[in-house]
């Protein structure tokens, strides 16, 4: 009969992640404040701003830009103000 | 994903509905970071890699109001608690079964489409037996169950600092570096540079071609048979070949580095593998300090340094061994012709001959590996120390704004031209064209250089050991 060997796990150790529900959605666009985040990529995100604005005046948009990779946060203040946010884009 | 999925995951825990915008094929890495995140399955739309910006927008414009405003599906609703499998021994069965278990692979959909290894570099490995560990870890004084934790305090990372391991943050012990170095064909006395390998937590990001390699310095490449001659970072030798091959072993395993979910360089990166190297500190001209003694550290103490290697390719074919001996010796050829010194036998500085090349198409800084003779013939031209060395080129790197406005990358590094030139203070958009920036980086330091090899004339030239702003130093010896 083989030999029988026991094998040691080289895999990290990975933290358990409490999982949380996504935020409740929203029930309508009109009179909310919606950040967009701009990550770098104009070519997509100037054409966006521009359409957001034109098709959703009701909405009153916000602008958080960078060319980077890290997107500028909003503040604690304006968290609590903004009741969506569209970051653009992930790479 | 940086720091984008990391922000909508907080933003979606502060009860701020949130939707991003990425590209399909790194549908699998935002899928994983949300999971790491502790917001599985927030909401994202891809962009198009190819369309034009307002006709691409046409087409995301509705997906992106439905994400903000379609209600939550039951599974978007859950919550709870992911813990993954944390067991010590991840397999027991015959030596064969082993082999099988380790060589496991999973089918990687777009952009891969192929099967990946589960736990190796995609080469058969050692297999990781609880005795070969045992044996392994006579290699340290550190304890088996010891985390891997960061040994000193450094520009980036604090004494006693848990390592996490890229891409996933994962932690390790000892014992679990140690199976790695068994699988990678290393022997005991290998361990401590493995362990300060593991220090760096081996990073592996970017969407671009990016390895890493690595480079011994101090004692401890005599004491285990390093090679630091001819071939250093080609095959051949165990130490350096099973070293430089637990980074990715590491990365596979200790950070879940997967390619195509979760490292995604589009082409790969024969630097990927990783080679391991030693400077060859025999070699050095006299006030040439060796890579340790240029980091701080005492001359009798062993370091290894982890140096990215981006998309800024390889150089080091400029010139023919035949043609550089004729520069130094006579001053005829190519070189002399370029240089302007026609008849006059050396020592030249051949740096000047490959100066044009360094910024043709790449800002940056450098590291350039030089075998020993081209470092004694920089010497006896005038460069006293490697800092002599590194001042001259930054300096030499300087060019009009008009001309770095040209590079692709500065777009990003000036953070679309609103940030602020460093050298003179003043935002990017003030400054008049004529003005002069350096091509070559920050400063002088962000420069490197690397004595080994044999004795065939030959430089290379790759990325900066500083590219990604860390300190790339890791001590050997805290590790013995």
């Amino acid at each position: 009969m083989a030999e029988r060997v026991r094998c040691v796990s080289p895999v990290g150790i990975a933290k358990p992640v409490g999982l949380h529900p996504l935020a409740p959605r929203l029930d309508r666009l009109d009179g909310k404040n919606i950040c967009l985040s701009i990550c770098g990529e104009p070519d997509i995100t100037i054409p966006l701003e521009k359409r957001l604005k034109n098709d959703y005046p009701g909405v009153n948009w916000t602008l958080k830009k960078t060319y980077g990779i890290n997107p500028v946060r909003l503040s604690e203040e304006e968290i609590k103000t903004t009741d969506a946010l569209i970051q653009g884009v992930a790479w | 994903m940086w720091g984008q999925l990391p922000y909508a995951a907080d933003l979606e825990k502060a009860g701020v509905p949130t939707v991003v915008i990425d590209f399909e094929d790194q549908n699998n890495m935002v899928m994983e970071e949300c999971l790491r995140q502790g917001v599985p399955g927030i909401r994202h739309i891809h962009a198009s890699r190819t369309l034009a910006g307002p006709e691409d927008v046409d087409r995301m414009i509705g997906p992106i109001v439905q994400a903000l405003t379609s209600p939550l599906i039951d599974k978007e609703k859950g919550a709870g608690l992911w813990e993954p499998n944390a067991n010590r021994i991840i397999f027991e069965g015959t030596m064969d079964e082993a082999e099988e278990f380790f060589n496991q692979t999973e089918w990687v959909p777009h952009p891969v489409n192929a099967p990946i290894a589960k736990f190796t570099d995609g080469l058969p490995v050692t297999i990781p037996t609880e005795a070969r560990v045992a044996k392994m870890l006579k290699g340290t004084s550190h304890r088996p169950d010891e985390l891997v934790t960061c040994q000193e305090d450094a520009d980036d990372r604090a004494k006693g600092e848990p390592v996490l391991f890229h891409p996933m943050n994962w932690t390790a012990t000892v014992e679990k570096v140690a199976a790695c170095a068994v699988m990678a064909g290393c022997r005991p006395e290998y361990l401590p540079v493995v362990l300060a390998i593991a220090e760096s937590g081996c990073y592996i990001a970017s969407t671009h071609t990016f390895g890493q390699w690595l480079c011994v310095s101090g004692p401890i490449a005599k004491e285990i048979g390093m090679n630091s001659g001819c071939g250093m970072l080609g095959p051949g030798s165990i130490a350096n070949s099973s070293i430089g091959r637990t980074y990715e072993i590491m990365a596979r395993n200790l950070g879940g580095a997967i390619p195509g979910v979760n490292r995604m360089t589009s082409i790969g990166s024969p630097f990927e593998g990783s080679r391991c190297c030693a400077e060859n500190a025999d070699a050095l001209p006299p006030g040439w300090k060796g890579l340790n003694e240029e980091r701080g550290f005492p001359k009798d103490e062993s370091i290894v340094l982890v140096i990215p290697h981006v998309n800024d390719g390889i150089r080091g074919v400029q010139f023919s061994p035949g043609g550089y001996r004729a520069l130094q010796k006579s001053g005829h050829g190519g070189m002399a012709r370029r240089l302007g010194v026609k008849g006059k036998p050396g020592p030249h500085n051949w740096l000047e001959y490959i100066l044009p090349e360094l910024w043709a198409c790449r800002e940056g800084s450098h590291s350039i590996v030089m075998v020993p003779e081209m470092a004694r013939h920089l010497y006896e031209f005038g460069f006293k120390s490697k800092e002599a060395v590194y001042e001259w080129l930054w300096k030499k790197s300087f060019m009009p704004l008009k001309q770095y406005r040209n590079f692709s990358w500065v777009d990003l590094s000036t953070n679309g031209w609103m940030g602020i030139e460093h050298t003179s203070g003043k935002p990017w958009k003030e400054l008049p064209d004529d003005y002069m920036v350096p091509a070559g980086g920050f400063d002088p330091s962000f420069f490197c250089i690397i004595v080994g090899g044999g004795d065939e004339e030959v430089s290379h030239q790759l990325s900066s050991h500083r590219h990604l702003n860390k300190d790339p130093f890791f001590s050997i010896d805290k590790w013995r």
